[in-house]
């Protein structure tokens, strides 16, 4: 019997060391739960998302005090709906900061409906906001508008009429492809190369070289943060001297850190916003406040998670003291915020404006060139 | 029977611990971790068949995990299937992947296996990522929960049931697999691979079996798991399902089903026990599982098994008499044989006619070993003929050879770790008192219920000679059996060998003690260079002056 003891204490060890772990996190008096993915490869974009909701819950308006856990939910459907569902039992959140990968939204949006909780967010996959799930807040504009952004300053602003998009092979990627495609379509150009990128390739310089072949006169890319500095880098290097308009990776500091000031001349990209680019004093004081607590500099993902987390405290603060009541107040009213105003589309949509911002060749922070304001109609 | 392992009472009491602990939590996060649990167990104890009952590192696992989530997703949300129906497909459609997969790296080793299987697994990615009709990168959401009538099952405790119930029946499954002596047979093909060819087991259907069966519940996992949480998306075909299902076979111990269940239990939920390290639970994770490996070498089972030994396979409680099996003559002619500039062989010819013994010798490296090579079928002869008992072999693969009545036995002989001597006996025996009668012979009866672990190189040699015996055959090839034996011990085995062909069987003897095979053999064949140098009984061969001046030496004529 002695022998058996060790294995008796190593089963009961699991669910014992579990228990400390789990039972944290009480709701008193409001609890937000924090679930990002920073592990992975969206690490980048869900730290963001953490450092802008971490910083919007940690000076609550006054009146409100609220508990926090930050749980990683890496990039897997099924590790995010574990984490939803710890949250749900465990700290009972009156609302979720939730990850910014499409496909775990897609899971736990139907677990987070049934228990009434809003999940708040800056995924961009579309599909989200319309399967009817009436909890998901979507803080950061959808492909149908910063795509349509990318597009009209591409075409109306540069002159592009033959441009090549290169796109990555993940959800990202296609639906950013799509929505490019159908708004160009609509100004009348069509690309001369479309090619669809893996995420672990190491050399665009072939896809690069079809785009110059193809008599591309300019690039759209719809690549991850690595990617998008890699086919900057090349195109520099080959000398291709086409106009970039990239997605919203280009806009992020930490992609631009990867590439020197020159590579960057003439290079833009969409985003919802440029918190280091704004003169706004209140955008100022939140990009000091970031780069204070957490040493690097903030992006349109961290603006995008810290409206939304401010917009959850404001409805607190108004008395909304449940998760339904949460939710409601996110679906009907109005907020400003320091990159947009926002208010739903009646599907959870609340960002409605995007920007493009061009890098002039002499440093990594890019100037606002052209905000495209209320571009789905909404507001 | 024996009754059940004391391993099996410690796994039923930890499994009772963990139900206390999940009814103890109680909430429908611990329900969901038990759940999951319960997933990976099944998808683990399929990959024990083929990592750790083959010894292939096969690196579908997860692609066939992945296979089934999106068949069952596919069928129930395209075509409106119910989901246990989707579940079914998910067991079936795997199934025939990892058949399919099995037959064309049927005869691929070690690396080969990973690299041909991290093919399929990397053409599984990329359908899901890319396909329509997968849902592309975003996958495919909606899919229904499983039900029961109107009843649906989309988590908490029905849903554990289910899974844990489907546990028991995989582990169930999965003994049976190995029931009847299969898991020695497994184990021979895995550890002593040269061995079980000339033992005639056949590795094809074996891979084909156990991956079908690894497939089919990697599979149902897949399935299970997609009706649980409504979503698959190209993850679940990915890396990081395989490696975890793979660090759950390691730390459960190679092969063992109750072990993946223990390593299920112990790494899944270890991250979200760790979890409130945020950033750092990775690598949290990654120290005690790299100290799992490093204090329990061998698994939760194998710890366990040092601990709780597995008991004795029952011993018959007589022996079978001998068969009588006709003995047949072995024959080759014109043997040839290069290894690239090398000629091992130039046209060898001699027979074994039934009931004799020829010894075959020559110094080292004049072909001895290829000749039996080419006759067992470990090789293939560039060109001349192999009969026995007037059937051409040259043709013919090495396990086939086995059953139309050729044995042999091997210089180093290989054994499967763990089997008890009995059991390594019968791995191709008719039934296990044949084993025992081999075993009796070779004077090793009486160790029967030992671990071959606990045998000395010398009987090693003698089991080797048993099991080849156990497979009753008409003709045996026998190479340096006498090699490390006493005195005693060599004149046993002559006594032994010579029984043999006074009942009829061919003994063909590689051997460089002359005092040991001369006063045995009828006829000697001497090899030098690949080329028979002289042929006759042992009094010729010894006194023929090639023979003196090639091999023996001088002072060998006096």
């Amino acid at each position: 019997m002695r022998r058996l003891i060790p294995v008796l204490l190593l089963s009961l060890a699991v669910p014992a060391a579990a228990a400390p772990a789990l039972a944290a996190g009480a709701a008193e008096p409001v609890a937000v739960s924090v679930l990002v993915p920073i592990t992975g490869f969206l690490a980048l974009e869900g730290t963001a998302q953490r450092n802008g909701a971490v910083l919007a819950l940690d000076k609550p308006p006054a009146g409100v005090s609220v508990t926090y856990q930050v749980a990683d939910t890496a990039t897997s459907p099924e590790v995010a709906v574990t984490a939803l569902q710890r949250a749900l039992d465990r700290e009972q959140p009156v609302a979720v900061a939730a990850p910014i990968f499409g496909t775990q939204m897609l899971a736990m949006a139907p677990i987070a409906d049934r228990a009434g909780v809003p999940l708040v967010t800056v995924s961009g996959t579309a599909k989200i906001t319309e399967l009817g799930h009436d909890v998901v807040f979507r803080f950061f504009p959808t492909d149908a508008v910063v795509k349509v952004a990318q597009a009209r300053y591409a075409v109306q602003e540069l002159g592009m009429k033959k441009p090549a998009v290169l796109y990555q092979t993940t959800a990202y990627g296609q639906s950013g492809r799509e929505h490019l495609a159908r708004t160009l379509k609509q100004l009348g150009v069509e690309p001369v190369l479309e090619e669809a990128i893996d995420p672990g390739i190491k050399d665009l310089v072939p896809a690069l070289e079809r785009a110059r072949a193809a008599g591309a006169d300019g690039l759209l890319l719809q690549l991850h943060s690595g990617p998008t500095a890699l086919a900057v880098r090349q195109a520099h290097g080959l000398g291709l001297g086409l106009p970039v308009v990239a997605g919203s990776a280009m806009h992020q500091p930490t992609t631009a850190a990867l590439l020197e000031p020159d590579q960057l001349t003439g290079v833009c990209a969409e985003t919802a916003s440029s918190p280091v680019s704004e003169a706004d004093p209140r955008v100022a004081a939140f990009t000091n406040a970031y780069r204070e607590r957490f040493h690097s500099e903030p992006d349109a993902f961290a603006l995008g998670q810290y409206d939304g987390m401010r917009m959850v405290l404001a409805a607190v603060a108004d008395g909304a003291r449940s998760p339904q009541a949460v939710r409601d107040w996110l679906a009907g009213r109005r907020y400003q915020g320091l990159a947009m105003d926002y208010v739903s589309d009646g599907t959870g949509n609340m960002a409605h404006d995007a920007v493009i911002v061009c890098y002039d060749g002499t440093g990594r922070v890019p100037t606002i060139m052209k905000r495209y304001d209320a571009v789905d109609g909404v507001r | 029977m024996t009754g059940p392992d004391r391993r099996d009472l410690v796994y039923l009491a930890a499994a009772a611990a963990g139900l206390g602990g999940v009814v103890a939590l109680g909430d429908t996060y611990a329900l969901r971790v038990a759940t999951l649990v319960g997933i990976y167990a099944i998808a683990a104890i399929g990959y024990q068949l083929v990592f750790g009952r083959l010894g292939l590192l096969s690196l579908a696992q997860g692609a066939l995990f992945g296979i089934g989530a999106y068949t069952s997703a596919l069928l129930t949300l395209s075509l409106g299937l119910p989901a246990p129906l989707g579940i079914v497909a998910a067991v079936v459609a795997p199934a025939a992947v990892g058949a399919a997969v099995a037959l064309p790296i049927a005869r691929l080793e070690s690396h080969y296996v990973a690299l041909a299987t991290l093919g399929l697994a990397q053409l599984a990615l990329l359908a899901a990522t890319n396909l329509e009709l997968t849902g592309g990168a975003n996958g495919l959401y909606g899919v229904p929960p499983l039900a029961v009538g109107p009843v649906e099952i989309v988590g908490g405790w029905p849903m554990l049931t289910l899974v844990w119930t489907l546990v028991g029946l995989c582990l169930l499954a999965s003994r049976a697999m190995l029931a009847g002596g299969r898991a020695a047979r497994f184990a021979t093909l895995r550890d002593a691979p040269h061995a079980a060819l000339t033992l005639g087991l056949n590795p094809v259907p074996a891979r084909l079996v156990l991956f079908a069966a690894a497939g089919a519940l990697g599979g149902l996992a897949g399935g299970l798991q997609v009706h649980g949480i409504g979503v698959v998306s190209p993850s679940v075909t990915g890396f990081e399902v395989m490696v975890t299902i793979l660090a759950i076979a390691v730390v459960g111990g190679r092969g063992s089903g109750p072990g993946a269940v223990a390593g299920a239990a112990l790494l899944i939920p270890l991250p979200e026990v760790l979890r409130f390290l945020e950033g750092s639970y990775l690598a949290a994770y990654g120290v005690v599982l790299l100290a799992a490996i490093v204090l329990m070498p061998r698994g939760l089972d194998g710890w366990l098994r040092d601990r709780f030994p597995r008991r004795p396979p029952a011993v018959p409680a007589a022996a079978s008499a001998p068969a009588r099996r006709r003995g047949k003559a072995l024959a080759v002619d014109g043997l040839r044989k290069r290894f690239g500039g090398v000629t091992a062989l130039d046209g060898v010819s001699f027979a074994v006619s039934a009931g004799t013994v020829v010894g075959l010798i020559g110094a080292n490296g004049s072909g001895k070993t290829t000749v039996l090579n080419l006759i067992s079928g470990l090789e293939t002869p560039d060109a001349g003929q192999i009969r026995l008992g007037g059937v051409p072999l040259a043709e013919r693969p090495a396990h086939h050879r086995t059953a139309l009545g050729l044995g042999r036995g091997f210089q180093h002989p290989e054994f499967p770790e763990g089997l008890f001597v009995l059991e390594a006996a019968a791995v191709a025996a008719r039934d296990r008192s044949v084993a025992l009668a081999a075993l009796e012979r070779v004077g090793l009866a009486g160790r029967a219920a030992e671990p071959v672990a606990a045998l000395g190189a010398a009987e090693l040699r003698r089991l080797d000679l048993a099991r080849t015996l156990a497979t009753e055959p008409g003709a045996v090839i026998l190479d340096e059996p006498a090699a490390g034996l006493t005195a005693d011990e060599r004149s046993a085995l002559s006594a032994l060998l010579r029984r043999l062909a006074d009942e009829g069987l061919a003994v063909l003897v590689v051997d460089h003690g002359m005092d040991f095979l001369l006063p045995l053999a009828d006829r000697i064949v001497c090899l030098d260079a690949g080329r028979v140098l002289a042929a006759g009984t042992p009094e010729a061969v010894r006194r023929d002056p090639a023979v003196v001046a090639a091999y023996l030496g001088q002072g060998a004529a006096a």
